[in-house]
């Protein structure tokens, strides 16, 4: 059942690909994917490219995909693993949810990040306080590890 | 009593006792059940002044009396175009405060209708199972020509079996299911969800099995999570065994603080199913041990008795240093690699001495008691522990045994009153006739139990001459259960001619039972009432 979901979803990719990001398989393992998104232009992160590790679990869409970032970048939601807080890869997920929908979520959430329900509470702690201080650190990032 | 978390929780289900004027057989019913739970547990196994007292529960009366009743209440209140899935739906949402709900009803109705998932305007019931054809599922991706699909008044629609799969997953939080679309927060009411899991799950459409609604998948599921939660509701830890038990007053009961004298204080409660266990330990009924000893013997157990089994098994304590050695080939000329002594492994003898004419190996009567002499105290200690530890495991193993023959017995007499009941001209045998057989299942299981622990609690008890007692009181206490196992098993063993004749040999021995039974739990009483005493008066000690 999974294995039909996924191609369809690939094939929907292809059909009508998102403009800030992409996704597809590794190899042969429908299972296993990488995808990539650029950093929103009104982010600290534009300019960049991100990778994204994708993997399936057997009873998709009924379980959420598991996604960490495989690039490292500077945001108060992401660790240093790369593993994302997004409520709907947890308890909010919804099998009627795709992956281009996923993506297009974690791309807002670059936008818009939430400090108070952090991750990393350091970079949270930064976030509200100096704000300024924040940004400089994620371009700084960005520009490192990104471009 | 419990978190101030579980306050509102706790405080809604005492209300529960005090409002009996309920028209409601139900809680009637438990009332008594509790108040008969708690006298005579007391008068069974505990010390006689126990402060112990508890509720035995199962889910489906659990949630007969903690959900369903609410339920009953707001539907006799009427609110204004609510459904019984709504109102379901309400009291759900609302974590089963009814007076929240008809509050923030006539509050703004709208908003509670909107936060609880429901459509507003209220609709009627709806069917919201269609069979249809052509459909192409945007979930499983798969095309149907002819599928069931389920669609609430938001007109989502998916096929039952991707909704049957997401419902399946979403039932472990025991919260309120919505539509599987992301933005929409339409709730599933209650009984769709068991409408689409019989259909799925018996491949018809035409089936109908109704549960009734306290085995409802969802109040279940929710009923074990609010179980879980709550400090005051302990699952019984017996194998299989679905019940759970509410502890309504013990004892201050605090682990740090634990009166290693009073062993009054344990709150020993039982489960809907007669199974005794400590609320504090999680434990089975461990009397006369008190908690703390039963921690410290189950950690010694598992840290050393595999062990020293096979220490003991497979080794010989080197006769001059003691140290343990493992023969693993060879001939029996051992040498001793920490003292070099050489030894026979056969005899143990010095090895020098063993190649005389006049020594022989296989003589039987060996001078023993110069070795026994040099036996270690910490060899002592370990035979000591082994001693106790056999005969815990024994009666562990016996109560295996026992629970397996006793089923077979009272399954035999079971079906055999059964198949004499059809046949209405035989009056004979009625059921009240047979209702000892539990009695003395309960009995000799318990009686057994008390016996294990019995050597758990002799192991750590110091060196007194009010041990002997104990003791006699623990060998009496054996000899009566051994005998009722025995005629069991014999019943079982010596007839040949099949069930009927079981029956005989059961109804032969009823006296004998009965007797034995009271007798067991007589003495049992009597060995956890003199254990309590003495432990109080400071007569026995433990050796901490």
């Amino acid at each position: 059942m999974s294995l039909k979901r996924i191609n369809k979803e690939l094939t929907d990719l292809g059909r009508d690909p998102p403009s800030s990001c992409s996704a597809g398989p590794v190899g042969d393992d429908l299972y296993h994917w990488q995808a990539s998104i650029m950093g929103p232009p009104d982010s600290p992160y534009a300019g960049g490219v991100f990778f994204l590790s994708i993997h399936f679990p057997t009873d998709y869409p009924f379980k959420p995909p598991k996604i960490a970032f495989t690039t490292k970048i500077y945001h108060p939601n992401i660790n240093s693993n790369g593993n994302i807080c997004l409520d709907i890869l947890k308890d909010q997920w919804s099998p009627a949810l795709t992956i281009s929908k996923v993506l297009l979520s974690i791309c807002s959430l670059l936008t818009d990040a939430n400090p108070d329900d952090p991750l990393v509470p350091e970079i949270a702690h930064i976030y509200k306080q100096d704000r300024s201080k924040y940004e400089a650190t994620a371009k700084e990032w960005t520009k490192k590890y990104a471009i | 009593m419990s978190d101030s978390d579980d306050h509102d929780e706790d405080h809604e289900y005492q209300s529960f006792e005090f409002e009996s004027d309920y028209e409601d057989e139900y809680f009637d019913n438990q009332s008594e059940n509790s108040s008969s739970s708690t006298r005579s547990h007391n008068e069974r196994v505990s010390p006689s002044k126990t402060s112990t007292s508890f509720n035995e529960w199962t889910l489906p009366k659990f949630i007969l009396t903690v959900f369903l009743d609410k339920y009953q209440k707001l539907k006799d209140s009427k609110l204004g175009g609510c459904t019984d899935d709504d109102l379901l739906i309400l009291l759900h949402y609302k974590r089963w405060q009814a007076d929240e709900v008809i509050n923030d009803f006539f509050d703004n109705p709208k908003k509670l209708f909107e936060q609880a998932g429901l459509p507003v305007p209220p609709q009627k019931s709806a069917n919201h199972l269609k069979s249809t054809t052509s459909f192409d599922c945007s979930v499983c991706c798969e095309s149907y020509k002819q599928v069931m699909v389920y669609e609430l008044s938001c007109s989502h629609r998916y096929c039952l079996f991707c909704y049957h799969h997401y419902i399946y997953n979403e039932l472990s939080t025991g919260k309120l299911i919505h539509c599987i679309q992301p933005d929409c927060a339409l709730t599933i009411p209650h009984g769709d969800i068991d409408k689409i899991f019989d259909i799925v799950e018996h491949d018809s459409s035409i089936i109908k099995i109704t549960k009734p609604l306290n085995e409802n998948r969802l109040l279940v599921a929710s009923a074990k999570i609010f179980v879980d939660s709550q400090s005051t509701y302990k699952w019984c830890p017996a194998p299989d065994c679905k019940g759970f038990t509410e502890l309504v007053s013990s004892a201050t009961f605090d682990e740090a603080t634990l009166d290693y004298k009073d062993i009054s204080i344990i709150p020993i409660v039982r489960c809907a199913e007669s199974h005794e266990f400590c609320f504090s330990c999680n434990y089975e009924n461990h009397l006369p041990c008190p908690c703390w000893v039963v921690k410290k013997w189950i950690k010694k157990c598992q840290d050393d008795s595999e062990t020293i089994n096979w220490i003991d098994a497979n080794t010989s304590a080197c006769p001059n240093c003691l140290s343990s050695i493992e023969k693993n080939g060879g001939c029996n000329h051992m040498t001793c690699k920490k003292c070099h002594h050489e030894f026979c492994w056969v005899c143990l003898g010095n090895w020098s001495e063993h190649n005389n004419s006049y020594y022989k190996c296989n003589k039987f009567e060996q001078d023993m008691s110069e070795i026994e002499m040099k036996k270690s105290k910490s060899r002592l200690t370990l035979q000591r522990y082994l001693h106790f530890y056999k005969r815990f495991t024994i009666h562990e193993s016996s109560m295996q045994g026992d629970l397996k023959v006793l089923k077979q017995i009272n399954n035999v007499a079971v079906m055999y009153l059964e198949s004499r009941r059809k046949d209405s001209s035989v009056t004979s045998l009625a059921w009240s006739d047979i209702q000892f057989l539990p009695d003395a299942i309960r009995a000799l299981s318990n009686g057994r139990k008390t016996l294990k622990w019995t050597y758990c609690f002799a192991y750590y008890l110091m060196d007194s001459n009010f041990q002997e007692i104990f003791e006699s009181n623990q060998d009496y206490l054996n000899r009566t259960v051994e005998d009722l196992s025995e005629i069991f098993e014999k019943i079982t063993t010596t007839s040949t001619k099949g069930d009927s004749d079981i029956v005989k040999l059961i109804m032969k021995n009823k006296t004998k039972i009965i007797n034995l039974s009271n007798t067991i739990s007589l003495r049992q009483k009597t060995l956890i009432d003199g254990a309590y005493h003495n432990l109080k008066e400071g007569l026995m000690k433990f050796d901490a």
